[in-house]
């Protein structure tokens, strides 16, 4: 059936948990796009046998018309699913930035394609340049603060580091309490955990 | 509208009787900068598309934290009491917080509706600098698109605002839902609001009472500050 293919592109896609990027499907998606070139050729030789029987192509509507018409659908709905996946994944990939940075870690990285993988270093660089010239880093203070000092264990051997306040000895496991807007750099590259406290 | 003349006379609300006139809001000349910023903020979390910037207070904010700043520096050296000084930071937390997070929420829905905001007369609410970056969002995603799948497509279905050369308006761009329902509040009596065009549903509003309407219909309200969503 036309434009399944398409739709269990997007039927994938929506199966990952919120927030999840899979692997790009690249072998259904140039499936799909190879179903659109052929939707295209059926729909032109329809075209060219209307023309051929000497008939008005705007006006005719005899089966070859419909026939054309349901080719010309299918392109059209191939095209949304295909541009909804890159899509979504896009909007997937801008929400990283946000969480883990400028750099995408190993395991997405493998996981996008070339295209997505340059358009995130784009998309970072337009955002980077957006917040040197509010002179704002936007990244941290994610969450409201509700406590300047929050405690934290340390997930990963750190070392010595000079923060604002104070320069603790960041050893794998120890917990300490800082504050947030120090910790927080570290939180978010997976280096520290937030305890409740 | 109203004569400030009122003031201090308020207490006799009960008469429930008051859809005549806007009451002048004594909260809105006393409010501080850090309450306007938290206005702007919740109004811009809450409405579906981008409202106007407000330029001036994000620049009184900044300024404002810097002064803060430099207020935890010179307690912090000078040996004020600590507990005084962590309360001064976490006021200062606080509105950089806010102020981050209004900032981060406008970028948010540039970065969703990039090239539907370039095309309406959102593109006046933004600052020079959100222009700027939804010009390089624009650009950055068509590039992706047009590699990825664009490109690849047949003659006469590449467009990336067009399903195919046949469609007459662009019908591929993603839209905020205006329609959405928004949870909002008036600070005074507004009388009657239309809120559908046939013009026939009516809602009276009443100052501080809680609404549940959609958000195309209150948007003027919203837009000059008569109604805050919350």
């Amino acid at each position: 059936m036309y434009g399944r293919r398409a739709s269990q592109l997007l039927k994938d896609f929506s199966a990952n948990e919120p927030g999840q990027i899979s692997a790009f499907d690249t072998e259904n998606f140039d499936q799909v796009i190879k179903e659109c070139d052929a939707h295209h050729l059926e729909l032109q030789a329809l075209m060219r046998k209307i023309q051929e029987e000497g008939l008005d192509i705007q006006t005719t509507r005899n089966a070859d018309h419909y026939g054309a018409v349901i080719h010309h659908l299918a392109l059209i709905r191939n095209k949304r699913c295909l541009m909804a996946y890159v899509y979504n994944r896009a909007e997937i990939i801008q929400s990283l930035r946000w969480k883990v940075g400028p750099v995408l870690p190993q395991e997405v990285q493998e996981k996008v394609s070339y295209s997505e993988e340059e358009y995130f270093k784009n998309h970072s660089a337009a955002l980077e340049s957006y917040m040197s010239e509010a002179e704002l880093d936007l990244t941290v203070d994610m969450v409201p603060p509700k406590d300047p000092y929050i405690k934290v264990r340390v997930l990963d051997d750190i070392g010595d580091v000079f923060l604002s306040d104070q320069s603790p000895n960041l050893a794998r496991h120890s917990i300490h309490f800082l504050r947030r807007t120090d910790a927080e750099q570290f939180i978010s590259q997976g280096l520290m955990e937030e305890l409740p406290s | 509208m109203a004569s400030g003349s009122e003031e201090g006379l308020g207490f006799g609300n009960g008469d429930g009787d008051v859809d005549v006139d806007v009451d002048v809001d004594p909260s809105i000349a006393m409010t501080t900068d850090v309450e306007l910023l938290k206005r702007a903020w919740r109004n811009e979390k809450a409405a579906p598309e981008i409202l106007q910037f407000e330029s001036s207070l994000v620049q009184r904010s900044k300024e404002q934290i810097q002064l803060m700043e430099e207020t935890v520096e010179e307690y912090e050296g000078n040996g004020t009491d600590p507990l005084t000084v962590s309360l001064y930071q976490m006021d200062l937390d606080r509105t950089q917080f806010l102020l981050r997070s209004y900032l981060r929420i406008r970028l948010l829905k540039i970065e969703k509706f990039a090239t539907h905001i370039s095309k309406t007369d959102s593109w006046n609410r933004l600052s020079e600098q959100e222009q700027k970056f939804t010009k390089r969002c624009m650009d950055d995603m068509e590039k992706h698109l047009t590699q990825s799948v664009l490109s690849r497509l047949p003659y006469g279905y590449q467009s990336i605002l067009k399903q195919s050369i046949s469609s007459e308006e662009d019908d591929m761009v993603p839209e905020p839902q205006l329609d959405t329902f928004v949870f909002c509040k008036s600070k005074s009596s507004l009388g009657a609001i239309q809120l559908d065009e046939s013009g026939e549903e009516f809602e009276d509003l009443v100052a501080d009472d809680l609404y549940v309407l959609r958000y195309k219909s209150v948007k003027p309200l919203i837009e000059n500050g008569q109604i805050d969503i919350v």
